[in-house]
């Protein structure tokens, strides 16, 4: 549990250092790319700030919403992928 | 004041219904603003083969005059050889000028090839530029999802095999850099003769290209005017056909002939065939609903939306492109 609300933490770090967004405005709820935070290049920084942190390689298959759309789907990617191993 | 009605949504909305008048209309603009605006005797215009640059030659003539405009053809060693066959075709059909331009020795002055190909290796160390061929892409799947395409690299060994990676941002960003040298050497050249001509250059891009942001900036993107600009992929094909351009080019898949594979410019960039893509950003422009739209495409309209919502990333995320120099300080 610990580990998850850190790896959000690093996640929003990430996020508001790397697009120079308001921190107030995003939650871990809030849709990233609905929202416009990632355009194509922005998202594969994002994967690669994911595999560099976390030790964690989304195949193709992966790269889907349900597990990228808002810090919340990214920190539970992270960690099934944890378990996984 | 009157409120026009909105038509109704369907496979038809983007016919032309009267070419011949469009086609005045853009000539008439178009001598007005190389005459009028830019006061210029004519115009240049660098011709792929394609029909983009086709159709900008062809009513570059009609509205000032075939003597009055100057077609250059700007290979470089990675150009198929076809587009030149096809670009002098469309020349003397327009009783048009036109000049050969190789670009390859400024390219390997850039060293263009030589940064592109080192970053390739980074990714296939295997990779031999005199053997293989390599091209970069996105998966078509990828615009019925909101989250943005990543780019695969993809190289052709001797034997045909093909083989595909992920691109990482750096070596991503290293190629792109890399050839975008070739627009921008090719626009250096259209210059060149429209500032010895006192001629104006005429731009190619088409609607999506430019709302798009599919073009490079201060490359194909930096031109004195561009006459299809605001034309849908599939209006140009009907000007193309109503002009008389050579069948050849009109059949002609659109490709970005930009890297030594052959690849499309649906594969590299769209993600969609172009009648599709003309019709679903008209009704992304005109503000249809996805119900409105849905039966028309035979679409969920769950795909609608995610479709809409990647037009508006698009739009959103190459802004920076059609910007000019930032000077309101």
């Amino acid at each position: 549990m610990e580990n998850l609300t850190n790896n959000k933490q690093k996640i929003k770090s990430y996020i508001i250092k790397n697009t120079f967004k308001n921190s107030n405005n995003i939650l871990d709820s809030t849709l990233l790319f609905q929202e416009g935070y990632f355009d194509s290049m922005g998202f594969a920084l994002l994967l690669e700030f994911i595999e560099e942190e976390f030790k964690v390689s989304p195949s193709d298959d992966e790269l889907i919403e349900e597990n990228f759309e808002s810090i919340d789907a990214i920190a539970g990617f992270v960690s099934r992928k944890k378990t996984a191993e | 004041m009157s409120i026009q009605k909105k038509e109704k949504f369907s496979t038809e909305i983007l016919n032309i219904k009267d070419i011949g008048q469009l086609i005045d209309k853009i000539t008439e603009k178009l001598q007005n603003d190389v005459q009028k605006v830019l006061h210029r005797f004519g115009g240049v215009i660098g011709i792929s083969g394609g029909v983009d640059s086709s159709v900008t030659l062809a009513l570059s003539a009609l509205a000032l005059g075939s003597d009055n405009v100057l077609g250059i053809m700007l290979p470089e060693h990675d150009s198929n050889p076809e587009s030149e066959t096809l670009a002098r075709k469309l020349a003397d059909k327009f009783k048009v000028k036109s000049i050969k331009e190789e670009v390859t020795g400024a390219l390997e002055g850039f060293k263009c090839y030589e940064r592109r190909d080192k970053a390739v290796k980074q990714i296939f160390p295997e990779y031999d530029p005199t053997t293989y061929k390599m091209k970069i892409g996105v998966k078509e799947s990828g615009l019925y999802s909101l989250l943005p395409p990543v780019f695969s690299l993809t190289i052709i060994t001797p034997s045909g095999e093909e083989k595909s990676k992920r691109l990482p941002v750096n070596e991503y960003r290293q190629i792109v850099a890399a050839s975008n040298f070739k627009q921008r050497s090719r626009m250096s050249m259209l210059y060149y003769h429209a500032e010895r001509l006192h001629f104006a250059v005429i731009g190619t891009p088409n609607k999506h290209e430019v709302d798009q942001g599919f073009f490079v900036k201060y490359g194909d993107g930096g031109a004195d005017v561009m006459p299809i600009g605001m034309l849908y992929k599939t209006q140009v094909y009907q000007i193309a056909k109503h002009l008389g351009i050579p069948q050849e080019i009109i059949d002609r898949t659109p490709t970005t002939d930009t890297y030594t594979a052959e690849q499309t410019q649906e594969e590299f960039f769209y993600q969609l065939p172009f009648d599709k893509m003309d019709l679903l950003w008209y009704a992304f422009e005109n503000n249809y609903s996805p119900g409105e739209v849905s039966p028309v495409m035979n679409l969920s309209e769950k795909d609608i939306r995610a479709i809409f919502s990647n037009f508006q990333r698009k739009i959103k995320s190459t802004e920076y492109l059609r910007m000019s120099p930032v000077r309101d300080y």
